[in-house]
């Protein structure tokens, strides 16, 4: 598994390697990155579940990155030159700057080595492939309702320039809204679509949705959406389906919301640190997955 | 063997973009030249275009910039270069101009496009950042979570894309709900 995006830090190098818990941080290459908003609450997620299903933990590709691009660029590059030699089963791109002509370079890197790796965006790297024209053959994107109606518009370049109409009701929406992006190539084969309901999309149609527990204070919490790509990476690389991984992260995240019983100032390390509890509650019924 | 790749990449080139490209208008052709030397020397990847029929607003010479580095190229050019206005080659002429409040019990949220901002109802201390997917947000939430609304670094200031444009119209808001529930 191969988890690449960048960081908020602006002298940091591209960074290789793999990635393990220290205290509250996350060590990298002699690299320690607080668990915050971000490709690193991914990760954080990513490591959570790996370290309870005794899998490998993630590999991590990073770079500092404060919205010059410069840091997305040495990813993109790195990425593209490498992707044969890193060989992952799964690749999930995160927090980049959307950069239309490297991400087609990249897909076409990725399609050309066999077997293909499971391809997984979000965040920017999901703006991205929808503006390169390679949504469908990503297998899976972890958009909210605004980053659907952006999926769903032919014309959007980025959320901020969705049309009005679209944004001012996604969230009554989001049903239609997954219509219209398959029918516009702008969806990955499998969605998870995040907010008050989460819908699983497979091929175009909702085979899933989770609404319980509702914790709106879960919108406000930077980085909840990040852990459950990381959870959806992790799920994929143990061997599930990208439906029944983005499914199961859905309710881990919700369990673990519930159990952190968060206030919208709460920290999403707070929300991490419950997983593994949630893990040895309910994997097992909900998955099959019966490590412990 | 990231280290040795990156020696031969010491200079990496920039790569171009291609669909999520933007276009600034100027009245001028003079203006829309100068601003291509400004933007040039301050590291942007823009180039002179002709803007399409329905856009030309004055003059036959338009800027292409990478529409994601919006807020950036503005702060570029603000008092050195005047234009009419940034639009992108697609979709809506006009930037996204819709703020929803979510209020909580002790905190309030604005959305602005992707972006969500809350703050502290009694202290007016931001407390999250949520949403968006550039480079910059990871950064800004740690210049403004833990800061005063009125304190707050801008994000228009600070970050350099769409997300951020929009983190900045979360946070106007926000300043907005603050003062007015100050005054009363």
């Amino acid at each position: 598994m191969l988890i690449a995006g960048t960081v908020p830090v602006t002298d940091m190098p591209l960074t290789f390697g793999r990635v393990e818990r220290e205290g509250k941080n996350l060590r990298v290459d002699g690299y320690s990155l607080p668990c915050t908003q971000g490709t690193m609450a991914m990760v954080s997620a990513a490591l959570a579940t790996t370290s309870y299903l005794g899998l490998e933990p993630p590999r991590v590709l990073l770079a500092g990155d404060i919205g010059t691009g410069k840091g997305s660029r040495l990813i993109y590059q790195y990425l593209i030159e490498h992707i044969e030699e890193l060989a992952p089963r799964v690749l999930a791109l995160h927090y980049c700057l959307p950069i239309v002509t490297l991400m087609q370079k990249l897909y076409t890197a990725v399609e050309k080595y066999h077997p293909r790796a499971v391809l997984i965006a979000d965040a920017g790297s999901m703006y991205a492939a929808k503006a390169a024209g390679v949504a469908p053959h990503f297998d899976i994107f972890t958009p909210d309702p605004s980053e659907i109606a952006f999926l769903a518009d032919p014309e959007a370049v980025h959320p901020a320039y969705i049309s009005r109409h679209l944004f001012e009701d996604a969230f009554a929406r989001v049903p239609d809204l997954i219509k219209r992006a398959y029918a516009n190539g702008g969806a990955a084969k499998c969605l998870l679509v995040k907010g008050a309901v989460d819908y699983i999309v497979k091929d175009g149609v909702i085979v899933d949705e989770i609404k319980e527990p509702d914790i709106p204070q879960m919108e406000c919490i930077g980085g909840t959406g990040d852990t459950i790509t990381g959870m959806v990476t992790a799920f994929a690389y143990a061997g599930l389906d990208p439906d029944q991984a983005a499914s199961i992260s859905a309710k881990a995240n919700r369990a673990a919301g519930r159990r952190a019983n968060p206030t919208p100032a709460t920290s999403v390390a707070e929300i991490i640190d419950q997983l593994p509890g949630i893990f040895r509650e309910s994997l097992c019924s909900w998955s099959g997955i019966c490590t412990r | 063997m990231v280290l040795s790749w990156l020696k031969n990449k010491a200079v990496a080139a920039r790569a171009g973009t291609a669909d999520a490209r933007g276009l600034i208008i100027f009245a001028t052709v003079e203006e829309a030249m100068h601003a291509e030397k400004v933007l040039k020397k301050a590291g942007f990847d823009c180039k002179l275009v002709a803007p399409p029929p329905g856009m030309r607003k004055g003059c036959d010479l338009a800027l292409e910039i990478d529409l994601v580095e919006q807020t950036a190229v503005a702060r570029a050019l603000t008092g050195r270069v005047s234009y009419m206005g940034i639009y992108p080659f697609k979709g809506e002429i006009e930037l996204l101009q819709v703020e929803k409040v979510t209020w909580f019990t002790g905190h309030v949220m604005v959305k602005a496009g992707n972006m969500k901002l809350v703050f502290d109802r009694k202290t007016g201390v931001i407390v999250n950042i949520s949403g968006g997917g550039c480079p910059d947000i990871p950064y800004l939430y740690t210049r403004l979570v833990g800061t005063h609304l009125e304190a707050a670094p801008r994000p228009r200031d600070e970050g350099r894309t769409l997300c951020a444009l929009m983190l900045d119209r979360a946070l106007e808001k926000a300043l907005e709900i603050w003062k007015e529930a100050a005054s009363t």
